[in-house]
C-alpha cells in the first residue's frame, strides 16, 4: 500500500483528538500536560507531512519553532506543577478550588 | 537581512538581559532602584521608537516582519504600558517575596513578544511572538508562589493557554498545507481560491480560536476571571492592557489585511462571538464580590465591545478599536495601580473591603471611581467616546446586514448592565457599611504621579479626543482593507519587486 499525504493527516488528526480527549477527561495535571504535548506533536506531524508533499521546507522550520516553544512551555509548566504540589500536596485538578465566586 | 528594522526589539531584549545581569551585582535593597532604571531605559526606547530615527516603513526577514504606521502605533502603546507596569511593580514590591528583578526582566521579555506581535506579517512570527507573551505571563501570573491563589491561577492559565496554542499550531499547519505559505501577503494574494478550500477554512478557524483565547472572547474566556483574581496586580494590569492589545493587533492584521474576503463571509460568526462575549461578561459580572474577579469579567465584556470594531469590517471600525484600546489602557492601569496601592492596607480583594475608602484616602477613592465611571462609558470620560466610536462604526456598516442592528441592541444592553455592577463598587467605596479601621492611607509620590498621568489621560482623551483619533486614523490608514495590501510607497516598491 502506498502511504500518502492523507494517511499522515489522518494519523495526525487522530493524535490531536486523543490529546484533546486526554486534556478534557484526565484529572492528573502531569497526564494533562503529556496530552498537551501529544497535541503539539500531532500538529508537527502534519506540518512535516505538508512540507514533504508540497516540497516547501518552511513547514519544517516551523516545526523547529514549535519544538522550542513546547520545551519552554514544559519547563515553565513542570516548575509550576512542582510549586503547586509543594504548597498543596496534590496534582489533581479537582483540588484547584481556591478561585471561585 | 536588514537588522535595523528590529532595532527597537533588539534594544528591548538587551534591556531585559541587562536587568537580569545587574541583579547579580547589586544589594537586595537596591532592587527598587533597578526597577526605576529599567523604567527609564524603556522610556528612552519609547522616545526613540516614536522619533524619526526609528525605522518608519519596511518589510524584512522574508516578508515576515513589517514596520508600518499600525506597527509603530502599537509599539509605542506597548512600551508606554511596560513603563507604567514596571513603576507599578516597584510600588507593589513589598508583596513579592523574592525575585523582584526577575519580575522586571519578565515584564520586558513579555514586552519584546508584544513588539514582535505588532509587526508580525507571517503566521510563524505570529505564533512565536504570542507564545513569548503567553509563556512569560504563566510565570508572571504565578509569581507570588507562596500564595495558593496565584499558583492556581498560573496552572489554570498554563493548561488552557497550552490547549489554545496547540489549536493554533494545528491551524497554522492546515493553512500552510493549503496555501503552501504562512505569509499574510501571499495568503492575501490567493484568498479567492483559498476561500473555497475547507482545509484552509478549518485552519483559519483554529488560528482564530487561539487568538480568541488571547483576547478572552467567548467561548475561550474561561481563564480570564481566575487569572485576573489570582495574579499579582501589576501582572493583571499588563495582561489586561498588553496581552489583549497584542491579540487585537494580530486580529486586525489577519482578518482585515490577510483574509478580508473570508472575514466578510464569516461576519455572522464574528457577530455571534461579539454578542456572546458581551452578554457573558456583563451577566457574570453582576454577582461578583471580588474586585479583581469583577475586572476579569469586565475585561471579557470589553473584548466583546472591541470585537464590534472587527465586525464593522471598515476603516472606522479598526480606528475605533485603536481609540478604545488607548482609553482602556489609561482606565485599567489607573484602576490596577490604585488596587496595588491599596493591597498593603486592605487585606482582602473583596468589594465590601473597600468600605470607608472614601474617607481613608479620598485620592485613591476618586481614582477608582473615575476609572469605573470611564469603564461604564459615562461622559466626559474616554470610555464613553470609545464606545460611541465603536457603536457608530457598526451602525455605519449596518445597512444591508440586519444582524448588526441586533448586535447594536445587545451592546447597548451590555452597557446598561455594566452601569449596575460598576456602580455597586462605587457605592461600596463611598457608602459602604461600617468599617472598624478608618486609618488614613498614604500613597507614595510614584503612585501619585502614575495615577495622575492615568487620570489626566482618561479625562483629556474624553474631552479632546481629536488629536489621538487622528493618530489612530493614520495608523489604520496604512492598511487598505478592501485590497488587503499595504499602501505605503516603500512597501509597494517591495511588492512590485516580489511580483516579478
Amino acid at each position: 500500500m502506498n502511504v500518502g499525504l492523507q494517511h499522515y493527516l489522518i494519523v495526525s488528526g487522530l493524535l490531536f483528538s486523543i490529546g484533546l480527549l486526554g486534556v478534557v477527561i484526565r484529572r492528573n495535571l502531569i497526564v494533562i500536560f503529556m496530552s498537551l504535548e501529544l497535541m503539539l506533536n500531532a500538529a508537527n506531524l502534519s506540518l512535516v507531512a505538508f512540507s514533504r508533499y508540497n516540497s516547501n521546507l518552511d513547514g519544517q522550520v516551523m516545526v523547529f519553532f514549535t519544538i522550542t516553544v513546547a520545551a519552554a512551555e514544559v519547563a515553565v509548566g513542570l516548575a509550576l506543577i512542582v510549586a503547586l504540589y509543594r504548597k498543596r500536596q496534590t496534582a489533581h485538578v479537582e483540588d484547584l478550588t481556591t478561585l471561585k465566586f | 537581512m536588514n537588522y535595523s528594522l528590529i532595532i527597537v526589539e533588539i534594544t528591548a531584549v538587551l534591556i531585559g538581559l541587562g536587568v537580569l545581569m545587574t541583579d547579580l551585582w547589586i544589594s537586595p535593597a537596591a532592587r527598587k532602584g533597578l526597577g526605576y532604571a529599567a523604567a527609564v531605559a524603556v522610556g528612552c526606547l519609547l522616545a526613540f521608537a516614536t522619533g524619526s530615527l526609528a525605522p518608519q516603513h519596511g518589510l524584512g526577514f522574508r516578508d515576515s516582519f513589517v514596520v508600518d504606521d499600525l506597527a509603530r502605533f502599537f509599539k509605542a502603546f506597548f512600551l508606554f504600558g511596560a513603563i507604567v507596569v514596571i513603576l507599578m511593580t516597584v510600588e507593589f514590591s513589598s508583596r513579592i517575596a523574592s525575585g523582584l528583578s526577575e519580575f522586571f526582566a519578565l515584564v520586558i521579555f513579555a514586552l519584546v513578544g508584544m513588539l514582535f506581535a505588532a509587526s508580525a506579517n507571517d503566521l510563524v512570527l505570529l505564533f512565536v511572538s504570542l507564545e513569548l507573551i503567553t509563556v512569560t505571563f504563566y510565570i508572571l501570573t504565578s509569581f507570588q508562589r507562596n500564595r495558593l491563589a496565584s499558583l492556581e491561577a498560573g496552572v489554570k492559565y498554563l493548561i488552557l493557554g497550552a490547549v489554545a496554542s496547540a489549536f493554533m499550531v494545528f491551524g497554522i499547519a492546515l493553512i500552510f498545507g493549503s496555501a503552501n505559505s504562512t505569509n499574510f501577503r501571499v495568503i492575501a494574494a490567493h484568498q479567492t481560491e483559498l476561500a473555497t478550500s475547507p482545509v484552509f477554512l478549518l485552519g483559519l478557524l483554529l488560528v482564530l480560536a487561539g487568538l480568541g483565547f488571547k483576547i478572552a472572547a467567548f467561548p475561550f474566556q474561561a481563564w480570564a476571571p481566575d487569572v485576573y483574581q489570582g495574579s499579582p496586580a501589576p501582572a493583571t494590569a499588563f495582561l489586561a492592557v498588553g496581552s489583549k492589545a497584542a491579540g487585537f493587533v494580530l486580529l486586525i492584521r489577519l482578518l482585515t489585511q490577510a483574509v478580508p474576503q473570508i472575514t466578510a463571509e464569516w461576519s455572522r460568526l464574528l457577530v455571534v462571538m461579539s454578542a456572546a462575549t458581551i452578554i457573558y461578561g456583563s451577566l457574570c459580572a453582576i454577582p461578583q464580590r471580588n474586585l479583581k474577579r469583577l475586572m476579569g469579567y469586565s475585561s471579557i465584556a470589553n473584548a466583546g465591545y472591541l470585537l464590534l470594531g472587527i465586525v464593522a469590517m471598515s476603516r472606522s471600525g479598526s480606528t475605533a478599536i485603536l481609540f478604545y484600546l488607548g482609553g482602556y489602557f489609561f482606565t485599567v492601569l489607573a484602576a490596577f495601580t490604585a488596587m496595588s496601592a491599596l493591597a498593603e492596607h486592605i487585606e482582602t480583594d473583596e468589594i465590601a473591603g473597600l468600605a470607608g475608602l472614601g474617607r481613608r484616602s479620598p485620592f485613591l477613592a476618586a481614582t477608582l471611581t473615575l476609572s469605573l465611571v470611564s469603564l461604564a462609558g459615562i461622559p466626559p470620560m474616554v470610555g464613553f467616546f470609545g464606545k460611541v466610536l465603536l457603536l457608530r462604526s457598526v451602525f455605519e456598516s449596518a445597512p444591508g446586514r440586519p444582524d448588526l442592528y441586533l448586535l447594536l441592541g445587545i451592546a447597548v444592553i451590555g452597557v446598561v448592565i455594566s452601569l449596575y455592577y460598576y456602580f455597586g463598587v462605587i457605592r461600596s467605596i463611598y457608602w459602604g457599611g461600617s468599617t472598624p479601621n478608618l486609618a488614613p492611607i498614604r500613597t507614595s509620590l510614584g503612585t501619585k504621579v502614575a495615577l495622575g498621568t492615568c487620570i489626566a489621560g482618561m479625562v483629556f482623551l474624553g474631552i479632546a479626543p481629536n488629536g489621538y483619533l487622528r493618530i489612530a486614523e493614520t495608523a489604520i490608514g496604512g492598511i487598505d482593507s478592501a485590497a488587503g495590501r499595504l499602501k505605503s510607497p516603500a512597501l509597494k516598491k517591495v511588492s512590485a519587486h516580489e511580483a516579478h
